[in-house]
Parts: C-alpha cells; structure tokens; sequence
C-alpha cells in the first residue's frame, strides 16, 4: 500500500549539509498501522513529512497505492494537495478561524468538483461523531481543549476517507491522563475503520501496544523493523534494547559451549556465570553483552536449592510501586534491576537470589 | 512608604525591601510625570487666555475662547479634517500594499539576498523623515527633480515641467506611505512568523491548492495580525509632520499636525498656546480610540496564535519565472526609498544642486563640508543629538522596564491603568509632545527651557515599545527563577540586578537600541523646542534646507547617513529576527 525505497533527505544548513535521513526502504501493508519509533532527531517526522509532500527528498521513492507520488531521480513530485492522505500534526493545526464543523468539511469543501451541501453535512457530522465531537460542531476552535482540538483533528484527517492516514506524534501534547486515554480511542478508531496508518512517535508504550509493525530509528536509518513483541523481545542491539523499556545490560565472556546453541558465560569482574543460548559464532573467549529485562528476572529471599542461573546479590533499594516493587540489587561490581512481586519482603543490605531463563538472555557480540 | 509598600502587597515570594519600594516608586512616579505632566499642562492651556499671553502668566485668565474660535473656524472642517483623513489613508493604503509584499516575498519565498533586502528595507526607518523628503523633492521637483529631468529628457521635452508633481496630495500620500513601509514591514512579517506553519500544512493535506490554501487558511488567519499593524499606521500617519511640512505644505495641504505647528509659529503674530492646545486635544481622543481598537484586535491576533509544534519553517515558496519580477518590484522600492535619496544626497553635497552629468564632475567640491566643520553650532548639534537620544533611550528603557516588572509580577491595584497609560504614550504626536512640553517648562521656572534637558525630558515619554518589549521578554522567564535567588537569600535589589536584567539583557537592548534609533531622527519635538543651544542635526538640516542652502543640507543628510551605519549593526544584532 505504502512503499518507501532509499529514502534520503539532507538538509543544507550554514555548518553544511544534515542528513536527516539516509536510505530507508519499508513496506506498509493494506490496513495495517506502522509505526515509526525513534528518539528525537532520528528522522522518523522527516520521513513522515516526505511521504505527505511537506519536504521534498533528494533521492529514493515512495509510492501509495502503487501509484509513485516521489522519486527525485524521475523529476518525479506530487505535491501535497495532489495526494490522498489524512494527516494529524503534532500541534494539531486547528485553524483558529473556522469553527469545528467547518474545521472537519474543509477537506470536502475544498474538493474539485465539490460535494453537494447535503453530502458535506452528513460526512462532517458522521466524522464529528465517531470523534465524540458531534454537540461541538458550532463551536468555535480557539474554545475547545486540547484532547478536543485532537478529536478535531482526527475527525478531518478521516473526512474525505484517504488511502493513508498519517499521524505525527499526535498524543506528544496532551497530559498523561488524557494520552493514555486518547491513545486507546484512536486504537479503537483505526482498527474500527481498519485505514493504512503510519503513525511517528517517541513513546515505546504507544508503539508497542497500537502498532501492527514497527521500525525502530536512529540517526536517519531503520535499526530494526518487526513485530512489538519481536522488538521487545529480541533487540538487535542495545540501542533498540534500551530505548524500549529498561534493561540490565552485563558484560561477559564466553567460558565454553555447553551445545548446539547453549553456553556458559563468565560475567565480567567474577561476578559469577549465567547460562545463555549462545547465537552461532560465538566461541570461548569472545567477549559480549548480555540484555536482561528487569521483569524476567525471578529474585527470592531463600537461597533456591537448584542452583542453576542463580546470582545472588545484596539489596541496595526496594522501590515499593503499588502492585509491585522495583528492586536494586548489588551482584559484586554490578547493579541489576529487577521487578518483584509486592509481597517481596527486603530490605537494603538484605541477601537476594537472582534467577534467570536462558530463554530471556539476549545476547550481542562484543562488549564495551 | 507604607502606604506604596502597601501596594506593591500581594505579591508572592520575598520581600521588596526598602531599595526595591524606592526603585519601582520612583519608575512609577516618574513614568506618570512624563507622559501625564506635559498632557495636563495642554489641557489647562486650552482653557487659558488671552491669546497674546502666556497660559499661566499671572494676568492670563480661564476662557473657553480658544476652542470657539478653532471649532467654529470652517477650515477645520472644509480642509483640516478631510485633508489630513485623505493623507493618512491613501498613504496607509499604499503602504500596506508595499509592505505586504515585500514581507511575504521576505518571509515566504526563495527571493535570493533576503537578509540585504530587509536592511535595506529598514532604512527609512533610521533617518529621519525630513531627510528623506529633501531627497524625494531633489528626486521629483516638478522642475528641477532629477527624475522628472531625466524623463523630460529620454522624451526630448525641453522646456516645461513635470511629469511628475511632489508638491501634491498624491506625491504627499506616495512619500509618506514609502516611509511608512519598514513600520510596517516589520509588523508583518513579526505576524507570518508567528503563524504557526502546520496550519497550511494541514490544508494542503486536506487536498487544498497552495492559491486556495492562500486564501481560505493565511490570509484569514493574518487578518487580525495585519488589521492591527494597519490601526496603528493610521494612528501614526495621522501624526506626521515632517512630510507635511516639506512637502504639503507648498502644496496648500493643511494636516492637523502642521496647523498645531502653525499656531504656535505664526508667519506674522505672536504664538497662540491655547489655540493650538485646543485643536490637539480631539485628535488626543481619536489616538486613544484607535488604541483601544489596536488592543482588541491584538488580543484577537494572540488567541490566533495555537499551539506551536516543533518549529518547522515551511518550505518556501518557489519563485521560478516571478523571481524577476519579483526583484525588479523590490529594487524599484529600493531605489525610491533608500539608494536613490542616499545617492542624491551625496551628489548634492559634493556637486551642487543639478541633475548628474560628466561636465559637473570636475565642479566637485567639498566646500559645504569644509564650511560645516568649520561651525561649533554643528558641532554642537552633532553632541546635543547623541546626548538626546542616547539619554532619552536610557531613561525610558529603565523606566519602562520596571513597569514591565510591576505588569508581569505584582498584584499592584491600578497596574492596568498603569499599563494603558504607558502604552498611550504611542499615541501621543510629535507636534503635540512638543506642544506640550513647551508649555510645561515655560511655566515652571526650573530652567531647563532652551537647553538639552528640556528635550531629554521632552523625548522621553514613549513607554509604550519599551514596557511591551520588556514585558514579553519578562513573561518567557519563570518566575522561578527569580523564586530560587529569594530562597538562597538575594534581596529584591540583588535578585534584580544579578539575575532579572541579565536575563532580560535582549529586550532591554533591543528597546535601547530602538528607542535610540526614535530619539536620533526626531526632529518635530526638538523644532518646537529649538533654541541657540539645543539644536540636533535634523534641526540643522531643516534651517539650512529653509534657507535654500541645498549643498550643506545635503552635506548634513550624507553625515547622518553615515552615522547611522553603526546602528544598522547595532539593530541587527539586538532588534531583528535571525533569518535563515
């Protein structure tokens, strides 16, 4: 539906030219909603603003329904106007001038030919009522909040029922309360009305729980493209590791291959060994990095009598969270994060055992 | 001082103390004096007669004389009214249509040498206005005009006038509105940049053309952001003197502003101080009108102003085959309001008053220069202008910085008259400023009358540009900041002086240096106020002028040019927006 090969856009700025983006190919699916995770300043809203015509690359192609609306090689430019697609910025862009009725008709006002009065009507009420913005249509929009100027501005993205919707960091402006809130609205909204969607963001939460797929960014390229379980799960590197979620990063050595796949692993300074599923390549003595999800580590208080994996370690902190508790924990010269179950009894200086599955290492080659 | 410690209460956080009472009292106090004193005094005049006296001279009476006879005189309503309504709306009107499209082809597209183009844009603005009519009536005397010379010549008409006529309503309205064209231009293009870009963006993602998207999303969005700059051009064309007087005048046009000047300077009588006090008065109350219509209209422009995103400039707008054209209109206005004069000037000065040819080269002479360096009067001028604008900027920045301060962070009762007074001080003309401060310090014998004080004292009045300033910039610091200097101990003094105005170091220089650039081409206040001892070089150019001593005129109009480059780089670096 979306297709983006080599995209490339550099800007020229008066200490020289900036590449925002760098070569980046992706495919969004028939109705499936793509995300486009990063930190900011990795290039995801400049590719976005490509792919709406705002910014106009200097080199790959994008094509929408199969139809190539940008290919610098080819001369080739739609401009914006020319293209079917919905956007929602980040500021939201209501026009202070219009109320909200003609806010959400504006994109059929402005059609070539123009839809008959009647037809307008029924659209931008329908649209204005799957916002839950139907009672608000004579209002004007410099008097509505901005979880409503939101609505607004999804309600008009949608009216004239693009190919594509895009949606550039849309919930970055409200308060928490309100973004998990809209957050699971606009879900509901999309798969209801099941339209393409790529949606930019910096929020890990908001990517992982409403997209189909994500692309995960840094500095102009993709770093890993693939389902939210997937990424979180099994990271490519420690950047994609640590930007989704939090992670214990350790630095090892091989001791040995214990299989096919399995291994021992010396943690760095003699804090201990930890079993792991070595990836292939990997032999004695190569030093790598073990990622360990806080929430994949088991912690007890009692010395567990299988003594397979275990660590043990001496408390430094328990963050007590409601229904569960944040624990640090000192294992020789490192410092582990774990998640424990609220009814964890300990205290600083307390001893603690740490266990984990070889299935919930994931390891990278190398280490620093 | 209970009383004003009283009423700086409500505030919270730490304690003004003693030197903080005294500071803000002494701003509030002294702005009040400035702006209200003079005022009050020209209002009582109005009232005080007979007209071959001075208002408060012991013999002098009260009479309601002076506005019968100004409001029964059908010159008023026949020429006076209609004439100055004329001039300040053709030239409002031809300035907007300029301004608007030199800040958009600025603002908005890829016209190459954008930055050279909005210096020089700014020009008329440094200079003062007199200078430029004398060039612009070298440029289109009807006989003796270069231009009309010139085209007289590429016809082969030979003898004759023309065809153009300065000295007419609209040479009058095409000049004024030239040199009101920078005002505006930076009003305008202060508004295209707050517009926040994603509002078109959102348009063209609706499927808008850039021409619909230009008229249904920009053009309504500005609206409220041009009309207000519009309001207060009006308001400050309706004031002009300069043109008026160099050009309308031999024109038989009759401005308010010049028939105020010409009751106090009368050809033959004695001045008559009520008379002229009594015809300021209503165009006072037509100011404050415009005003509070400026102020609506701004508060609309501001609730325009949505949430920004993450500054994307928007992508300019390509040129192609308008970008000649589009060069061509901006160096013809560039010609008439800038190059041209300087070059005339220069020419002048150095070759005597006719039009360019190779024979006049080898007549140069620097004669006019050598003969003004020669006088101490001009000396002096030189002195009395820095010391006028440099001390008037001054005075006014640290004045209408604190009544920013008092705006932004206290709870102080009466803080919106305060505020309303200080921005009324825009309204306020130059004719009428000096009007009023003339009769002020005639009646007070404190002896500043005919020195450089009364002008300093005179000038300083304009609080409006300087609060509004300081107290945008004010309002971007959290007041935090200055909570966290209390809670480490600071008194309000430490805590303003360590911490306030280094950070409001950019406001505070800018509206110096703009209050600089007012004070340095004023020459209305300092006419009225003139005497042997506290000319400025605007004055000088003006009497040289009025004797027909064009060269040395011209000499003076080349050596204020050449002092204004320093502000140029001055202004640059404190006063305009970075464009990239």
């Amino acid at each position: 539906m979306l297709s983006v090969k080599g995209l490339t856009k550099t800007y020229e700025t008066p200490e020289g030219p900036a590449h925002a983006v760098k070569g980046i190919d992706f495919e969004v699916g028939e109705g499936e909603f793509y995300t486009l995770l990063g930190p900011s300043g990795c290039g995801k809203t400049t590719t976005l603003r490509c792919i709406a015509g705002l910014e106009k690359p200097n080199d790959g192609e994008i094509s929408i329904d199969g139809v190539i609306v940008a290919k610098p090689s080819d001369n080739l430019f739609a401009p914006t106007h020319h293209r079917n697609i919905g956007m929602v910025f980040q500021s939201y862009a209501i026009w202070p001038h219009l109320d909200v009725f003609n806010n959400v008709g504006y994109p059929l006002q402005v059609r070539k030919p123009r839809p008959p009065k009647a037809e307008i009507n029924d659209l931008v009420m329908n649209a204005l009522e799957q916002v839950g913005m139907a009672d608000f249509a004579k209002r004007p929009a410099t008097k509505i909040s901005g979880g409503q100027q939101q609505r607004v501005a999804l309600a008009r993205a949608l009216v004239r029922r693009p190919q594509l919707l895009l949606l550039d960091e849309p919930l970055s402006n409200l308060d928490a309360k309100l973004r998990e809130q809209m957050r699971i609205e606009l879900e509901e909204m999309v798969a209801k009305i099941a339209i393409t969607t790529l949606y930019v963001t910096h929020d890990q939460s908001e990517a992982l729980s409403m997209s189909d797929r994500v692309a995960v960014m840094s500095d102009g390229l993709i770093v890993q493209e693939d389902e939210p379980r997937a990424i979180y799960g099994k990271p490519v590197n420690e950047f994609v590791a640590s930007f989704l979620g939090t992670a214990n990063i350790i630095n090892g050595t091989v001791a040995e291959r214990t299989g096919d796949d399995k291994g021992v692993v010396i943690i760095d300074d003699d804090v201990g060994q930890l079993n792991v599923i070595l990836s292939n390549g990997l032999a004695a003595g190569d030093a790598l990095q073990i990622v360990v999800r806080p929430e994949d580590i088991h912690a007890t208080t009692e010395q567990p009598a299988d003594q397979s994996n275990i660590l043990m370690g001496v408390v430094d902190l328990l963050n007590y969270q409601g229904g569960y508790a944040e624990c640090f924990v000192h294992v020789g010269a490192i410092r582990v994060r774990c998640i424990v179950h609220q009814s964890l009894r300990a205290k600083p200086g307390d001893k603690i055992w740490l266990s984990v599955d070889p299935q919930h290492c994931v390891i990278f080659s190398g280490n620093t | 001082m209970a009383a004003i410690a009283a009423l700086f209460s409500g505030r919270r956080g730490g304690d003004l103390g003693l030197g903080g009472i005294l500071a803000l009292g002494t701003a509030v106090v002294a702005a009040l004096y400035f702006i209200s004193a003079p005022l009050l005094t020209l209002v009582l005049s109005s009232f005080r007669g007979p007209e071959d006296m001075l208002p408060f001279e012991d013999a002098a009476v009260w009479t309601l004389g002076h506005f019968s006879e100004v409001y029964t005189n059908p010159v008023l309503y026949k020429e006076i009214i209609p004439q100055t309504f004329v001039f300040a709306f053709g030239a409002v009107t031809f300035s907007f249509i300029i301004a608007f499209t030199l800040a958009w082809l600025v603002e908005r597209t890829d016209i190459p040498g954008r930055n050279f183009i909005f210096t020089l844009i700014l020009f008329p603005l440094l200079v003062p206005t007199l200078m430029l009519g004398i060039a612009w009536v070298f440029m289109f005397g009807p006989n003796a005009g270069w231009i009309n010379q010139g085209i007289r010549f590429i016809f082969g008409v030979e003898a004759g006038g023309g065809p153009f006529n300065i000295f007419s309503m609209g040479g009058l309205i095409m000049t004024q509105g030239a040199a009101l064209v920078p005002f505006v231009f930076l009003l305008l293009t202060a508004a295209l940049r707050s517009m926040n870009p994603s509002l078109e963006e959102a348009s063209a993602a609706s499927g808008a053309s850039p021409i619909t998207t230009f008229f249904r999303v920009t053009i309504p969005i500005l609206r409220p952001g041009i009309l207000a700059p519009l309001i207060l051009a009006f308001l400050i064309a309706m004031e002009q003197f300069e043109l008026p007087l160099i050009i309308g005048l031999p024109a038989r046009i009759n401005v308010f502003a010049i028939r105020i000047f010409f009751e106090l300077s009368p050809d033959t009588d004695l001045p008559v101080y009520g008379r002229a006090a009594a015809l300021a008065l209503p165009f006072l109350g037509i100011g404050i009108l415009l005003l509070l219509a400026y102020n609506h209209m701004i508060k609309r422009a501001d609730s325009f102003v949505t949430v920004t995103g993450k500054g994307y400039r928007p992508e300019r707008f390509k040129l192609g085959k308008w970008k000649w054209p589009s060069l061509i209109f901006v160096g013809v206005f560039l010609s008439f309001a800038a190059i041209l004069p300087a070059l005339v000037l220069l020419w002048t000065s150095l070759f005597g008053f006719n039009a360019p040819s190779l024979a006049a080269l080898s007549n140069i002479s620097f004669t006019p220069y050598i003969e003004l360096f020669q006088e101490v009067r001009f000396y002096r001028a030189v002195g009395n202008t820095f010391v006028v604008a440099g001390g008037s900027a001054v005075i006014v920045t640290l004045i209408g910085a604190m009544l920013a301060w008092i705006l932004v962070r206290t709870k102080m009762p009466g803080r919106s008259i305060l505020d309303f007074i200080s921005f009324f001080s825009i309204g306020i003309p130059s004719v009428i400023a000096g009007l009023a401060a003339m009769l002020l310090y005639l009646s007070t014998p404190i002896g500043v009358y005919g020195t450089v004080w009364v002008l300093i004292l005179a000038y300083s009045y304009r609080f409006a540009v300087t609060t509004r300033l300081n107290r945008a910039g004010l309002m971007q610091l959290h007041k935090e900041l200055e909570e966290a200097s209390y809670a480490a101990g600071g008194t309000w003094l430490t805590t303003v002086r360590r911490i306030v105005l280094p950070l409001m170091g950019p406001s505070i220089m800018a509206s110096m240096v703009l209050l600089f650039i007012i004070g340095f081409r004023e020459f209305t206040i300092p006419l009225i106020l003139m005497s042997e001892d506290n000319m400025v070089l605007s004055v000088i150019l003006w009497r040289l002028f009025e004797n027909l001593e064009l060269s040395k005129a011209a000499a003076v109009g080349v050596l204020i040019i050449i002092f204004v480059i320093p502000i140029i780089f001055l202004m640059r670096q404190f006063l305009l927006p970075k464009t990239e």
